[in-house]
């Protein structure tokens, strides 16, 4: 059995705590508080961590956790981090300016995305067109990063699912690689 | 210092005259923070330059990880946990509220006298538990 942790962050509100919720097996370890920030409409945020469990039919099992958004949280992204297989970066296309929001991220995990396996999800895109997903495309290539970007419904098991499989699907393709080095 | 908080009038000055006492008064403790209990600091005194916003945010995740360990085991409500180190000390006190949960933050050097220090969080506790209107 393997068994691999995976890390979402993303934006205040994306829906982290959501997504973890979605597909854990278990109920999951939450840290959410009253929140206090009237510039941001959430009535509670996530200020430690979020941690949730899923099994595959394989038997092996992911050991998710879910960061806070907020970027003074950002002591916590890098303790989270450690011995992380993947990232998932989770966008908010309501908000007002997403592409800005990603930087934040791939910014504040621009250390371990050297050699992490990434995937950006872009929340309510059926509502919030622009920026589109090429945009998305344009902003990685010009940072020199190629991640896959998945439109995502959080409250989706299938949606989420899809996000952990395509990280899944680096991290293997990833450790072939490994085994063929001399 | 996050100025779009939504604080009970009189919560916030009740808080600075409390935090800028407990660091007058109390014999090795270098800082004082008072924060929501989502990491925005709303007061603050020092003996020494600190980054408030960074120990209130520091202060709500430590608060926030504590609650669900005290939960899980079955143990209640938060209160406080005390951080022991080779130089000093640091705790973080809950403050219950109805309408804005706060954290008190309070980083000790090796002088101080952690139940000193102690028993005057818990007066600041329960004073900033029934401030403001």
């Amino acid at each position: 059995m393997k068994e691999y942790k995976l890390l979402i962050t993303g934006t205040m509100g994306a829906g982290k705590t959501t997504a973890i919720g979605a597909i854990s097996d278990i109920a999951p370890v939450v840290t959410d508080v009253a929140n206090h920030d009237r510039s941001v409409d959430k009535e509670r945020t996530t200020v430690g961590l979020d941690y949730g469990m899923l099994s595959l039919d394989n038997g092996d099992r992911i050991r998710l956790f879910g960061t806070p958004g907020q970027a003074r949280f950002d002591f916590l992204w890098k303790i989270l981090a450690r011995k992380a297989l993947g990232l998932v970066i989770l966008t908010d296309n309501s908000r007002p300016d997403p592409l800005a929001d990603l930087a934040v991220y791939l910014d504040g995990f621009a250390d371990s995305l050297d050699t992490l396996p990434c995937v950006i999800g872009v929340g309510r895109l059926d509502t919030h067109p622009q920026p589109t997903l090429d945009q998305y495309a344009d902003l990685l290539e010009a940072r020199g990063q190629v991640f896959p970007i998945i439109p995502v419904d959080v409250r989706q098991r299938a949606d989420v699912v899809l996000l952990i499989d395509s990280l899944l699907g680096q991290i293997e393709a990833g450790l072939a690689l490994d085994l063929d080095l001399p | 210092m996050n100025d779009t908080l939504n604080l009970p009038a009189g919560l916030r000055e009740a808080a600075q005259q409390a935090v800028s006492a407990c660091v007058a008064e109390v014999d090795g403790i270098t800082s004082a923070v008072v924060a929501t209990v989502d990491g925005f600091d709303l007061a603050s005194a020092f003996r020494i330059t600190q980054d408030a916003a960074r120990i209130a945010a520091l202060g709500s995740s430590i608060s926030a990880i504590s609650n669900v360990v005290s939960q899980e085991a079955g143990l209640g409500n938060f209160r406080s946990v005390t951080i022991n180190t080779d130089a000093g000390f640091a705790i973080v006190h809950a403050v219950p509220r109805s309408d804005v949960e706060l954290v008190i933050n309070v980083i000790a050097g090796g002088d101080a006298i952690l139940a000193q220090a102690m028993h005057r969080i818990n007066v600041m506790a329960r004073l900033l538990a029934s401030a403001g209107a």
